[in-house]
């Protein structure tokens, strides 16, 4: 019986060094260990033994099992690895599985980061509609009729008394109409422009509004809210002035410039040689916008302001063309 | 506004640079948008002689000449009739730009550069006037006066150095449309006076009064009319310094007389006018409103139909000019005008702004009185013009001016409070500097309260301030003339929030899921064809005044936009698309309340586009092109995302003009939106030769749906069990009666019904269809049993035997 045991433990290391191949080692486990394979049977033999040399006959088979299992073991890892690299060969320089990508539109992401910084400062948005009608887009906000600052937007007409709305201002009066002081709202939205179409100007655009409405807003409150803007999203070195203009909804008005960011100030294209920037307009709400919405002017008072997002948005990425914008081609989207 | 430097330092002195200058102005509201230097457009160019002049050897037309130009001889060619030896001509150099080329239809400026004509080099240019831009002239070349000294540069010779700028003047600054005006604001804030021409006009004995009679039939449109008479003139050409003033603000130079009023308005902002007294019937002159649809020639040759509230200028019999807008060229200056009337009024601007908006007639006249002439004005205005005429056109001013002004206008009396100041611009101005402000700029102190807790002021303003009429107009100016630099930036430390709750930012997370989903954004015009808007709506909203008959409607659907841009992209090479827009589109119905104005609708949408292959081009994958289950996926996860169930997809016939094989999305029974595919027809209208699968979504109607609170509900704690099913049913059974009926029987055990195979073939008969669903048992308090989910299990399949006559496979 021993040397039967010596003798296969013998042979299953001689041929386990010959086994190249998985299907090899598969015949060599049906030739030893498998359940009718060469050690089983000699287990089965063990009860045809005396029972006195049994369980030290018993201990040399399980050794032997023990000796033939590890080397088909070994074999086996040992081959599986060999096969694993041979998959690794494959060539990895391939290119993946790629997803498709998405992009947001560059005015979106413009009015996105303008509303960001507005959030902060505890600005809410209101919204209002396209099609208004005179007394919202005009009169409320103190342009009489037969004002020649009706002529500072050249307006599309519906009807007599309704048209597309030149601004997004007229929002602040419906926000008014609807709500007490304190009033603190963003209003952005799409507005018209009767004018002839270029690489300046389309016949639509958008606008963001702003409007803070309580007991004593100041101009230097608007200054203070308008640079803390500016500071956030041109950057902090940023210089800035503020120079007087005119918009009948708002007095004092001003129009606010930052150095151009292209030139750094000394003048170029783009800030027509001036070095400054125009970036928005603003001013205290006047007082007749107020009593309009049954504000008391002696009680409050408020700022507004406004910006064009493609102006600012062809500024940021140095777009020459506003139509660009509005062609969607992919090509222009996917670098944004 | 063109302003002249030159023409501004008569009235004020100026020792700042063009530079600071344009500075100080802008800062006080009056934008300089351009500095130009006049001189600039003749760099380059010289006086030069003419020395020897010989015949080309190879042109009969043309001459080959030496000119003297200082510093040397140049050999130019020149083709001028007009050429010969010691002539002083004006001479471009190589490099200058020739202001107008005789030989391009529009004249457009070229640069000049050394050239070799028939053989012959030619360094330079002799010049006509044309090509200088100094007149018409084009028949041969500018000769300069004899003494003029070769060499020198031709903007010195000229005396064009001057600067010019270029200001945006706001609709609410009449009175700084003029040189006086701008000079007004620059002594202002640099401390100095202005100093005014002097008017003195040497009156003959004659009377005025005996020759013209003035009525004003309408002295609310025309509060204030004064007159001159003039005569024995002689019309000719304007005095080179004239017409040299003129042309630096591009006012184009007609005859003394006209020159002379335009020059006056430029100076003071006051416009005139000057009648040919001859052509007045009756020498008398009528100010009143026209007949309705009376017909008038204006000074521009063309006939307006009048109407009953256009202001006119008449004498007895007939209109003669439209009031301060234009006059007619029934009484306009000619070379054989003797006798002129000199008008200087002051019109109601309203009127003058309906009548000039009316004919679409704008003129430097309308400009001013529109916007506000002083009406206490028109007597230094008149008499300045009056003085040049005798000056430059000789002739008689007749004794005394006509000046019919029934109720005196006075500047507005403001009260103006410290306190209010104070709350508006945010800091302390002391009251000394107050008024030092408001004397500089000519308001009139009436009163100062001396009261204890009286802060008040009490002014008055100028009259040619007419934007000056409220508390807060003078609390502008103070603040301007403080300069807007010199208040401090200040931050609130304490943000105030809106009384009303937030609104939450749906669209922006809508956005974000797409972009998420690989889609791209885009942007599209809301304004369309008729014919495009009437594709999705019968109640398209039209605009009276469009750009053009392409943009007369405002969009009824985001679709055609889509189906432009998806073409534009392919056309451009980008044939795989998937784009999304958010937008609103527009309808005019007038049985539907809009949400602000009556009878007016704007719905926000949601369009997503679809075409080209469905999946991204890979080594080892397949493509494929996307099909109406590629975005009716795309909804169902987008739906999943913000947490909306209950969705029908119900498939119905269409009659859209747009699509075909259309589902309508319903949630709870109501109509959201409609997904399907772009009809072949429509198509290839648009040019598009892939097919396009679509989703057009009311985003109202989904946040409104979308708008729950969310609420944890606990996981639970035991496992799930899964078991398969699958089934054989006639072709007929669509697919979601059968998930219907497993959900229907399904007990609340079942948590998910997925379907996970189909299949058709002639092994199950070729009127079948095999399907495989994979069904999720779960429940909240104990562990399932077997026996539990056979039971359920065999409930279902019994009824989708009975029901759906499905043969049930094993």
């Amino acid at each position: 019986m021993i040397e039967k045991i010596k003798q296969i433990e013998q042979e299953a290391q001689t041929e386990i060094a010959t086994v190249q191949t998985l299907d090899h080692l598969e015949l060599f486990r049906v030739k030893y260990i498998a359940r009718k394979g060469l050690v089983p049977t000699l287990f089965d033999s063990l009860k045809t033994l005396e029972s006195s040399i049994r369980p030290e006959m018993g201990k040399h088979l399980n050794d032997l099992r023990n000796k033939v299992q590890k080397l088909f073991d070994d074999k086996k890892e040992a081959l599986e690895k060999n096969l694993h690299s041979e998959k690794e060969s494959i060539d990895l320089t391939l290119p993946g599985r790629k997803r498709w990508i998405g992009t947001k539109h560059p005015i979106t992401q413009t009015l996105d980061e303008i509303k960001r910084i507005f959030f902060k400062m505890g600005f809410e948005v209101a919204e209002g509609p396209e099609i208004e009608d005179d007394y919202h887009n005009f009169e409320a906000l103190n342009f009489p009729p037969d004002h020649p600052a009706r002529d500072m937007q050249d307006t599309f007409f519906v009807s007599d008394k309704i048209l597309l709305r030149t601004h997004t201002s007229p929002v602040q009066i419906r926000v008014m109409e609807k709500q007490k002081p304190p009033v603190r709202v963003i209003m952005p939205g799409r507005v018209y422009r009767n004018e002839a179409i270029s690489s300046r100007s389309y016949c639509l655009f958008h606008q963001v509004e702003g409007l803070y409405v309580d007991t004593r807003v100041t101009f230097s409150e608007l200054k203070g809210t308008l640079v803390a803007f500016a500071k956030q999203f041109y950057g902090s070195n940023i210089k800035f002035r503020f120079r007087p203009s005119f918009f009948p909804f708002t007095e004092p008005s001003a129009e606010m410039d930052i150095t151009c960011f292209l030139c750094k100030g000394s003048g170029c294209r783009v800030c027509k040689q001036t070095g400054w920037l125009e970036i928005l307009g603003c001013g205290m709400v006047h007082p007749n916008v107020l009593k309009n919405v049954n504000y008391d002017p002696d009680k409050y008072s408020g700022y507004a302001f406004g910006m064009g997002i493609e102006r600012i948005a062809m500024l940021m990425y140095g777009i020459d063309d506003i139509r660009i914008l509005y062609q969607n081609d992919l090509r222009f989207l996917k670098q944004f | 506004m063109r302003i002249s430097l030159n023409w501004l330092k008569q009235y004020v002195e100026i020792n700042q640079t063009p530079e600071e200058l344009a500075h100080s102005l802008t800062m006080l509201g009056l934008e300089v948008e351009s500095i130009e230097r006049l001189g600039d457009k003749y760099n380059n160019f010289f006086v030069g002689k003419v020395v020897n002049v010989q015949k080309h050897p190879k042109a009969d037309k043309l001459t080959v000449c030496q000119v003297d130009v200082g510093e040397k001889t140049l050999q130019i060619v020149c083709g001028a009739p007009n050429i010969a030896e010691n002539q002083i001509v004006a001479v471009g150099l190589e490099g200058a730009i020739v202001p107008k080329n005789q030989h391009d239809p529009e004249g457009k400026p070229f640069q000049l550069s050394k050239v070799s004509l028939r053989g012959t080099e030619s360094n330079g240019m002799i010049c006509s006037e044309y090509e200088l831009d100094l007149g018409e002239d084009k028949d041969g070349i500018l000769i300069l006066k004899i003494n003029a000294p070769i060499g020198t540069p031709l903007s010195k010779y000229l005396d064009l150095d001057d600067i010019i700028f270029e200001i945006g003047v706001t609709p609410n600054r009449p009175d700084a449309l003029s040189h006086i005006g701008i000079a007004r604001e620059v002594a202002t804030i640099q401390n100095k006076t202005i100093s005014l021409p002097v008017t003195k006009v040497i009156e003959d004995t004659a009377k005025i009064s005996s020759k013209v009679s003035i009525k004003i039939e309408d002295p609310d449109n025309c509060p204030r009319y004064s007159a001159r008479l003039l005569t024995d003139l002689k019309i000719k050409s304007s005095p080179e310094w004239l017409k040299q003033r003129l042309k630096s603000i591009d006012i184009r130079s007609v005859n003394n007389i006209v020159d002379i009023t335009n020059y006056v308005m430029m100076e003071c902002g006051h416009p005139l006018h000057a009648f040919d007294y001859d052509k007045l019937e009756q020498g008398m002159i009528v100010i009143k409103c026209a007949e309705e649809n009376q017909p008038f020639i204006t000074l521009d040759h063309k006939e307006r139909k009048l109407r009953k509230d256009t202001l006119m200028i008449c004498d007895s019999h007939k209109p003669i000019a439209i009031a301060g807008v234009m006059g007619g060229e029934n009484s306009e200056i000619t070379k054989d005008t003797k006798t002129i009337l000199l008008e200087s009024a002051y019109f109601l601007p309203r009127s003058i702004r309906k009548t000039s908006k009316h004919f679409s007639l704008v003129s430097d006249a309308s400009q001013r009185f529109e916007r506000g002439a002083d009406p206490n004005g028109t007597i230094w205005a008149i008499n300045r013009a009056a003085q040049l005429i005798q000056e430059i056109a000789g002739g008689k001013v007749l004794n005394g001016i006509i000046d019919v002004y029934p109720k005196i206008v006075e500047g507005e009396k403001v009260i103006l409070r410290l306190s209010k100041l104070i709350e508006i611009v945010g800091i302390t101005i002391p009251k000394e500097m107050v008024i030092e402000i408001l004397s500089k700029l000519s308001i009139k102190v009436i009163d100062i309260s001396r009261r204890e807790n009286d802060d008040t002021i009490i002014v008055q303003t100028p009259t040619f301030r007419p934007d000056l009429q409220l508390e807060i107009d003078i609390i502008e100016e103070v603040a301007r003339i403080y300069g807007y630099d010199n208040i401090p930036v200040h931050q609130a430390s304490l943000i105030k929030f809106s009384e009303n709750a937030p609104i939450k930012n749906q669209i922006s997370e809508m956005k974000a899921h797409f972009i998420g989903a690989g889609m791209s954004e885009i942007i599209t015009n809301s304004m369309q064809t008729i014919q495009t808007a009437l594709l999705s709506s019968p109640h398209p909203v039209q605009i009276s005044n469009p750009i053009s008959r392409d943009m007369e409607s405002l969009r009824t659907s985001l679709l055609p936009n889509m189906l432009e841009v998806i073409r534009e992209n392919i056309f451009r090479g980008t044939t795989l698309v998937r784009l999304f827009e958010f937008g609103n589109i527009y309808f005019n119905n007038p049985y539907i309340a809009g949400k602000y104005l009556k009878e007016y609708q704007e719905v926000a949408m949601l369009t997503i586009g679809l075409s080209g292959s469905a999946n991204r081009v890979n080594w080892d994958e397949k493509s494929r092109f996307y099909d109406i289950f590629d975005i009716k996926g795309e909804i169902e996860s987008f739906f999943e995302k913000i947490s909306l169930d209950n969705i029908k997809f119900i498939p119905y016939s269409t009659t859209n003009a747009l699509s075909e094989s259309d589902l309508r999305i319903e949630i709870n029974s109501e109509y959201i939106g409609t997904i399907g595919m772009i009809r072949k027809d429509v198509l290839k209208r648009f040019g598009i030769e892939q097919d396009v699968v679509f989703a057009d979504i009311d985003v109202d109607k989904i946040i409104k749906l979308a708008d729950i609170k969310k609420k944890f509900m606990s996981l639970s704690k035991f496992p799930s069990v899964i078991r398969d099913i699958a089934l054989v049913v006639h072709r007929t059974v669509q697919m979601d009666r059968i998930e219907e009926v497993i959900k229907q029987y399904g007990s609340e055990l079942l948590r998910k019904v997925e379907l996970f195979d189909r299949y058709t073939g002639e092994q199950i008969g070729k009127d079948n269809v095999s399907y495989a669903f994979s069904l999720e048992f779960i429940s909240s308090d104990h562990t399932l049993t077997q026996n539990e989910v056979d039971k359920v299990f065999n409930n279902i399949t019994k009824k989708l035997e009975q029901q759906l006559k499905a043969v049930i496979r094993q």
